[in-house]
């Protein structure tokens, strides 16, 4: 994904489409205005006196007077009814390697039609995707998609899933959810890439209609979160625990910063604590950093740093930790965890040989949890 | 010590009927705001020692309570023309907000190019906002062009309100309006957030001007209008010092609470602490007793 696509000034014009869909996309949709935002009313709020509203979809639960938007950007108080102004307003889709999310155990070598609407509800000072993430949806250029037309399109594309991503998933629910539903009617699966700060009411619903969901896990500290993040972690452990609880699949990735989140004490009692709360089958990805957004004065992770975290976390025993953003390493691959053999081999986004049998390894027969076919 | 003045101007009867302004009160009012602030009886005089007739002047309005609680054409205008008196042209005067359509809400009449006053949002074709972000303490932010481009001077023309979160709105946190992204700072009752952004130079460096509108003042439950907590106090308030202005508003806020038998903004834990971390910023003076405040009804 280009995100110098993204974002655009007041003066700037255009469409942001990957190059594969954006021709026949152009034909079949009409490019929303920036102004054209929608007016559907959100779903997990509360109505207080006076037209103010709590919301309730995420932790920060903002209390809005009338006309305020939530700290997401895309949700607005307006008399009283608080409403979603990105429903069906997707600024971005993309046919991407579902290994790209990164998703190393759901479907390999297949693609998902990846959506994103602007908002986030977070803050993060290393935001990869800042330029649609961390705007208005009036200040990034947008078009109309409605849910049934993302189902359509993603069979239309052979892809086998949707993923909800780029930006942060949470702040567009209801469009994410409906979509879902829709899609899962047509045999296609949903898989989210978020944050995690979403409340346990709605990630429970949303569980019941998506297929697996990736959680950035930021760091394994609080101060990481509150001044690096502008969230909180507690949160996220939450969420990621009724997660690992549901049938649906989990990932967890982990952004290593050099200098901010990289201590091998904190991997360690992160990887205790995944060992212990949900066990060690959850895939874990160590993924490399590169100067983005707010941090540009650190340099992208070292390798070694990679290799030494992902050290750790095997040590502790989970069973599948990898590294992400260093093609062709063999962090990248899937190793039995019993007899030790390569089961699914990749190059970046590309799979190179995948050898398990019904979802077991070959050798030994040992069972590969994931979403296969 | 030097202290930092602040001039307060009552104009009974410039509200006579809801939507309207009596021109003639105003323009007295503006009179006696500028004469007192800078000291000088000659208004243009008065002007000059605060901008220079070379000068792109922006004025931010805060329109996104409109149309009731907003500062309208029929206020700025005048003041806005003011300044033409001391050589700035019309076409250098730039009243601005954030969207084309709050303007419109508030009743400005959009006008881009020309030789009339520039009236405009950011998302105004030309306008807009840059590609890099501005990284500044915990600010990290694109600016609107006009303020960071456009403009040399800048008068902060903000509504006086109480607001559930920072506890009041005035003239520092009306250029939260510069920035595309003010929902990430409204945590922490936007302390410091509000102090920070005011200190990144494209604010700092041409702030020239505070002005609150304090015509009608949302005491409670602000920043949204509502009619029963809402005083019809028709005062203007001025200020070279953007941090003296503010706390003298949010004193006047206070006692409106007290008034009307509210709980304080410390008893509501909405302290607007931003205007304390600002004066420790060097941005100004919030202590009372470094403020001299000068009070005249016209």
């Amino acid at each position: 994904m280009n995100r110098r696509h993204f974002f655009r000034g007041a003066a700037g014009a255009g469409i942001v489409l990957g190059t594969d869909l954006g021709p026949m996309l152009r034909d079949l949709y009409a490019f929303g205005q920036k102004a054209n935002l929608s007016h559907v009313e959100a779903r997990y709020y509360k109505s207080l006196p006076d037209r103010e509203i709590e919301c309730e979809l995420c932790p920060r639960r903002c209390k809005l007077g009338d006309k305020e938007r939530g700290y997401c950007g895309v949700r607005e108080n307006d008399g009283g009814t608080y409403y979603t102004l990105v429903y069906g307003k997707a600024c971005a889709m993309h046919v991407d390697p579902i290994e790209k999310k990164p998703f190393f155990h759901v479907l390999p070598g297949t693609n998902a039609l990846s959506i994103a609407t602007a908002g986030c509800n977070v803050n993060c000072k290393f935001c990869q995707n800042w330029e649609i993430s961390q705007v208005r949806p009036e200040q990034v250029d947008h078009f109309d998609l409605p849910p049934a037309d993302i189902a359509e399109t993603a069979s239309t594309y052979r892809c086998p899933s949707i993923a909800y991503t780029y930006s942060e998933p949470t702040v567009f629910y209801e469009y994410m959810y409906d979509t879902a539903v829709l899609a899962r009617r047509k045999g296609v699966k949903s898989v989210v890439v978020s944050g995690g700060h979403i409340n346990p009411e709605p990630l429970a619903a949303l569980i019941k209609v998506v297929d697996a969901i990736k959680i950035d896990l930021k760091a394994f500290n609080q101060d990481f979160y509150k001044n690096y993040v502008r969230g909180d972690l507690q949160p996220v452990l939450e969420a990621i625990r009724l997660i690992a609880r549901s049938k649906i699949w989990l990932e967890i990735v982990y952004l290593v910063i050099p200098t901010l989140n990289d201590a091998p004490e904190e991997t360690r009692k992160m990887s205790q604590w995944i060992q212990k709360e949900i066990g060690p089958d959850v895939p874990v990805h160590f993924t490399q950093f590169h100067p983005m957004y707010l941090i540009k004065n650190l340099p992208p992770t070292p390798v070694s740093t990679l290799e030494k975290l992902r050290k750790i976390a095997l040590q502790e025993g989970l069973h599948y930790v990898y590294m992400g953003n260093i093609p062709g390493h063999e962090g990248e691959n899937t190793f039995c965890p019993k007899c030790r053999k390569i089961l699914i081999q990749r190059n970046g986004f590309e799979i190179e040989t995948n050898a398990l049998e019904g979802g077991k390894c070959p050798n030994c027969q040992n069972p590969v949890p994931g979403i296969w076919a | 010590m030097s202290v930092s003045k602040v001039v307060i101007v009552r104009g009974k009867g410039v509200l006579p009927r809801k939507g309207e302004v009596d021109s003639k009160i105003l323009s007295r009012m503006y009179d006696r705001g500028v004469q007192l602030l800078t000291g000088q009886n000659d208004i243009k005089e008065g002007l000059r020692s605060i901008f220079s007739p070379s000068d792109r002047v922006g004025i931010k309005v805060n329109t996104i309570a409109a149309p009731e609680l907003t500062t309208p054409p029929d206020v700025s205008l005048p003041f806005a023309r003011l300044l033409t008196a001391i050589g700035i042209p019309e076409k250098n005067i730039v009243v601005w907000d954030r969207t084309n359509r709050e303007l419109k809400e508030a009743k400005y009449r959009l006008n881009i190019g020309g030789s009339s006053f520039q009236i405009m949002g950011t998302d105004t074709a030309g306008a807009g906002y840059p590609g890099e972000p501005l990284i500044h303490l915990n600010i990290g932010s694109l600016f609107s062009t006009i303020q960071s481009s456009l403009i040399t001077a800048s008068v902060s023309f903000a509504i006086l309100k109480d607001h559930g979160m920072a506890g009041i709105t005035a003239g520092m946190k009306n250029y939260f309006g510069v920035i595309h992204n003010p929902n990430k700072y409204h945590d922490d009752s936007c302390n410091p957030f509000v102090a920070e952004l005011f200190d990144t130079s494209p604010i700092k460096g041409k702030h020239r001007l505070t002005i609150l509108d304090a015509l009608v003042v949302q005491y409670h439950r602000g920043p949204s209008y509502h009619a029963r907590w809402a005083e019809t106090c028709e005062t203007l308030i001025f200020s070279t010092d953007p941090v003296a202005a503010d706390s003298t508003g949010w004193q006047i806020v206070e006692k409106l609470r007290k008034e009307k038998s509210l709980p304080s903004l410390e008893e509501d834990k909405r302290l607007p602490l931003y205007i304390r971390t600002a004066e420790r910023m060097g941005l100004g003076k919030a202590n009372p007793a470094d403020i001299q405040v000068i009070e005249e009804a016209v």
